[in-house]
């Protein structure tokens, strides 16, 4: 058994799983499981060994000889493909059945597996056509795979706003790999750093993926296609899909030279991206469109370690770029982990609900406490919190950042801001996960809704609590996971081949399991205490009033208010409210929504001077046949006036 | 085992030390007020009554109520576990634990701040609101003294890092390291540890309906925080590293004598600032310890 076989069981699994879809759908799972397991296989024997499996086929597609190979780097994306394919597998069993969804579920499963087929190929591909190809065949699965609910209005747009920006970045990576060939004289991808005159190249590749990965203000699309999708779609979205962009970034900054400021610009752009990401977060009242701008954060962490990892690299290789590489890499397997786990948790919620709107959650862990815990879990890391895997990564970026800082050299000036945001991000993700969190399960019922839901179904739970072991472990034990980072980060710069970690993991993941068992051990004390003690219950205090109501509690709105007043700037919320007059009012209202800032004031202003110039520029097309060749004669005598002033030569 | 000996006990040290600060910071108040006020040790006997007490719990909460108050008091004291207490170090250093400091304060946050918001209480809400806010311009702070640390020792450890003296930037920084202090412990004027009116509080409101052993054991972890936080204000200023031992611990405690007695007189002289005012001098808080990061960064070359 060598990766080759494994890989060729991963993709015969998934096109079989593709055509049962439809009539069988037991035999999908199992083909679908089988696929990503193996292909996890072939992953994980690539990223142990750090060797380099590689296919040169005399088939051609397009004219080009199909030519796959799969190293450390794209192994480590595969990997996490394959973890979430797989549970995304098994929780659609549950999520979007043949009974609730019996005209879309199949086609649903089809279309899924069309998406992990492709995301798989252009993990592996080495040739930009191929590339091109299966990069756009993902993009339009994704398409179908979002507008599910093509019924509903909000689906469609948000599917058509996906389709429009994703094709605005292919473009740019057509024009990308397009020049590359022309430069190269072939298709053929791999490692060329030596030729200075592509680096400008890269700009176009930054614009192309970034879209891809929802970098700001890039990230326009995100939101709404990852709020619309179904949940299991929103998890490998998040998880994968616009990891395809971070690996497009990563993959290209290796093998191409890049322009001296490529690492400065990626690194503002990712603090960027971190901070209005979790400022954007914080006004939403969708679940699924809040953890959709954490997208756009996380995103911005994993682009602050590549960025500083690529000012090392043209800084002599400094040892602390390989930590923020690390840290970066890291964050990816992590943010989709835990991002999985978080758009599943709100789908159980969604499927029980039927709502997204957080106002009308509250204490839904008296319902569903399997969820509730796994959810909390998910939100303790990935507010970055020892002990789980979100701190690790978080803590290997910053332990570059402050090295760089220590280093004293021009990259010191570009990390202390960076430090200190990613600081604040930190902090303003743990405000926006506490609120998540209290309002959605923590508190009393806040509607019928919430008072009649119900635990999710095991296939369901069973994918959950996989991802949230895979934090938890990652988080206890993160020197396991090492030589994978390792082997990943010496095939990004082949200069960097320390196999030992640069920082004590070991140490860390040793305190986090101290940690762990202390406080399942202090838990246990205190509470045995409390019986010892005598416990009665009593109703909650609201300064001696005695009936509260739940629609006294603190609501998202309000308990974000603080934050949201200080990015007011750019969140531009929009108010619809009804203040108290009289003495005795009858009626007040108030409500408030965070729309996209990005697409409200700048995408649309500009798209409508467009439409407004193309219509009056159609002025000139009505069909009048006489005005056409008085256009023709009036081109004519142009052209004769030019050639008579002297254009003729 | 001689290790495993020491780490208990200084562990016992701290755990026991933490809950005389609040007495010190009381006394003064009411020495400026011209009260006899409780006795020193007023916190140790509530604590003792506390753990002996019943509890009543909201209808509202989750189990988690219980289990995130142990949760943030673990938090806390394994964060004084990576404080190094005078001249021999921190019972564990490694390359990176700073942040791991920094982290395990906020884990105790998530965890006062989610107990709060499970109770149901729209009283709790705000004060949860307001912790989790402030929290955000007082991490940059803090990041900002780290990076400024950081850079005098060269290190990523709070050993190294805490063992020479500040330097040049050492006012600047102590400055802001003290508005930091005020505001993550909830004292005046960012907070009021003495009101009675839930509107205006922070931490006090979001603890209202915790009673019995969980109360003592936020109360424990509170006066703990502000033990670090002082310890934290007096080594980084303190060149605790180049003393002989015994000097250094009187050093020590001189200095965290000191600031304690600050804070009892900010308490007593100050009033406390409207809500509106607090980011203010949390940036000011921010911006003294940047001014710092860029003496040292300048102390570097001279």
């Amino acid at each position: 058994m060598n990766p080759g076989w494994l890989l060729c069981i991963a993709a015969t699994g998934m096109v079989v799983g593709m055509f049962s879809a439809f009539r069988a759908p037991r035999l999908w799972l199992l083909t679908s499981l089988t696929g990503a397991i193996a292909a996890l296989a072939s992953a994980i024997w690539i990223l142990k060994t750090g060797a380099r499996w590689d296919w040169q086929s005399s088939v051609a597609i397009g004219g080009e000889a199909l030519h796959l190979q799969l190293d450390a780097l794209s192994a480590f994306f595969l990997a996490l493909l394959a973890v979430l394919g797989g549970v995304g597998s098994l929780y659609q069993r549950g999520y979007w059945t043949d009974k609730t969804h019996p005209r879309s579920a199949p086609s649903g499963r089809a279309w899924w597996n069309a998406m992990l087929l492709n995301m798989g190929f252009v993990l592996l591909v080495a040739n930009g056509l191929h590339f091109l190809i299966a990069w756009e065949l993902f993009t339009v699965c994704a398409y179908f795979l979002i507008t599910r609910e093509r019924q509903h209005r909000e689906v469609r747009q948000a599917g058509w706003l996906y389709l429009a920006a994703s094709h605005a970045g292919t473009l740019c990576l057509f024009a990308f790999f397009a020049w590359l060939a022309a430069r190269t004289g072939s298709w053929e991808l791999g490692p060329m750093r030596d030729r200075t005159e592509l680096a400008p190249l890269f700009w176009l590749a930054l614009f192309g993926f970034g879209l891809k990965a929802g970098m700001f203000p890039l990230h326009i699309w995100l939101p709404s296609a990852h709020a619309n999708a179904p949940s299991h779609v929103s998890a490998i979205l998040s998880g994968v899909a616009i990891k395809m962009g971070i690996y497009g970034l990563v993959r290209f900054s290796s093998w191409m030279p890049v322009p001296d400021a490529a690492g400065w610009t990626v690194a503002t752009l990712g603090v960027v991206s971190a901070v209005l990401g979790v400022a954007f977060a914080l006004g939403q009242h969708d679940l699924k469109r809040l953890l959709a701008y954490h997208s756009v954060e996380n995103i911005g962490i994993i682009l602050i370690g590549l960025g500083f990892a690529m000012v090392a690299t043209a800084h002599g290789n400094a040892a602390w770029g390989q930590l923020a590489l690390a840290g970066g890499l890291l964050h990816v397997w992590n943010h989709g982990l835990f991002k999985a786990l978080l758009f599943l948790g709100a789908g159980s919620v969604l499927h029980t609900t039927g709502t997204r709107e957080m106002s009308r959650f509250g204490g839904l862990w008296r319902a569903m406490p399997w969820t509730a815990s796994l959810f909390t879990l998910g939100a303790v890391a990935i507010s970055g919190l020892p002990p789980l895997n979100g701190f690790v990564s978080e803590w290997l970026v910053f332990l570059g950042l402050f090295d760089a800082v220590s280093a004293r050299g021009p990259a010191a000036w570009t990390a202390v801001p960076a430090a200190v945001l990613l600081g604040v991000t930190g902090a303003l993700a743990l405000a926006c996960f506490v609120k998540v969190c209290g309002v959605v399960f923590l508190g009393l019922p806040r509607s019928k809704v919430a008072e009649q839901a119900h635990e999710c179904g095991w296939t369901m739970r069973l994918p959950m609590l996989v991802l949230g072991a895979a934090c938890v472990a990652i988080g206890l034990a993160p020197v396991l996971f090492w030589p994978a980072i390792a082997s990943a980060s010496s095939a990004w710069q082949p200069l960097w081949t320390d196999s030992a970690p640069p920082a004590p993991m070991q140490t860390l993941g040793a305190f986090h399991i101290t940690i762990a068992a202390l406080a399942m051990l202090a838990a246990i004390g205190l509470w045995l205490r409390v019986k010892r003690n005598g416990l009665s219950r009593a109703v909650t205090w609201d300064c001696g009033y005695a009936v509260p109501t739940p629609r006294m509690q603190y609501t998202a709105g309000s308990f974000a208010g603080i934050i949201t007043g200080w990015f007011s700037w750019i969140l531009k919320p929009k108010r619809h409210q009804h203040p108290v007059k009289e003495n005795f009012p009858a009626h007040a209202s108030y409500e408030e929504h965070t729309p996209e800032t990005v697409l409200e004031h700048v995408v649309e202003p500009t798209g409508s001077v467009v439409m407004r110039i193309s219509t009056a520029v159609r002025r000139l097309q009505h069909g009048r046949l006489q005005a056409y060749i008085l256009y023709l004669l009036i081109g004519l005598a142009a052209l004769a006036l030019l050639a008579l002033m002297g254009g003729a030569k | 085992m001689i290790a495993t000996f020491e780490v208990l006990l200084r562990l016992l040290v701290w755990l026991l030390l933490a809950p005389l600060l609040p007495g010190i910071i009381n006394k003064v108040k009411a020495w400026v007020a011209g009260r006899r006020g409780p006795p020193v040790l007023q916190l140790y006997f509530d604590l003792a009554k506390l753990w002996r007490k019943g509890v009543v719990l909201s209808t509202a909460v989750s189990p988690g109520h219980i289990a995130g108050v142990a949760v943030a008091w673990v938090s806390l004291v394994c964060a004084a576990m990576l404080l190094p207490a005078g001249p021999s170090g921190a019972p564990l250093a490694f390359r990176g634990d700073a942040l791991l400091f920094v982290y395990l304060l906020a884990l105790a946050r998530f965890c006062t701040a989610s107990a709060a918001l499970d109770t149901g209480s729209a009283f709790e809400g705000m004060g949860a609101a307001r912790e989790v806010s402030y929290a955000v311009l007082g991490e940059a702070a803090i990041i900002t003294a780290l990076l400024t640390l950081g850079l005098q020792s060269g290190s990523v450890s709070l050993t190294t890092m805490l063992a020479p003296a500040a330097g040049a930037g050492a006012a600047l920084l102590a400055a802001g390291l003290f508005a930091v202090l005020l505001a993550e412990n909830c004292r005046v004027p960012f907070d009021d540890p003495n009101t009675h009116l839930e509107l205006t509080m922070i931490h006090e409101v979001m603890v209202l309906d915790h009673s019995g052993p969980p109360l003592a054991a936020i109360l424990h972890g509170a006066s703990l925080k502000l033990l670090m936080f002082s310890v934290l204000l007096a080594e980084a200023v303190l060149p605790i590293g180049k003393l002989s031992p015994p000097a250094a611990a009187a050093a020590l405690a001189g200095s965290v004598l000191t600031v304690t007695v600050g804070i009892g007189l900010v308490e007593s002289l100050l009033a406390r600032l409207a809500f509106r005012r607090v980011p203010l001098l949390l940036t000011t808080a921010f911006l003294l310890c940047l001014f710092a990061l860029l003496v040292a960064w300048k102390g570097g070359h001279l």
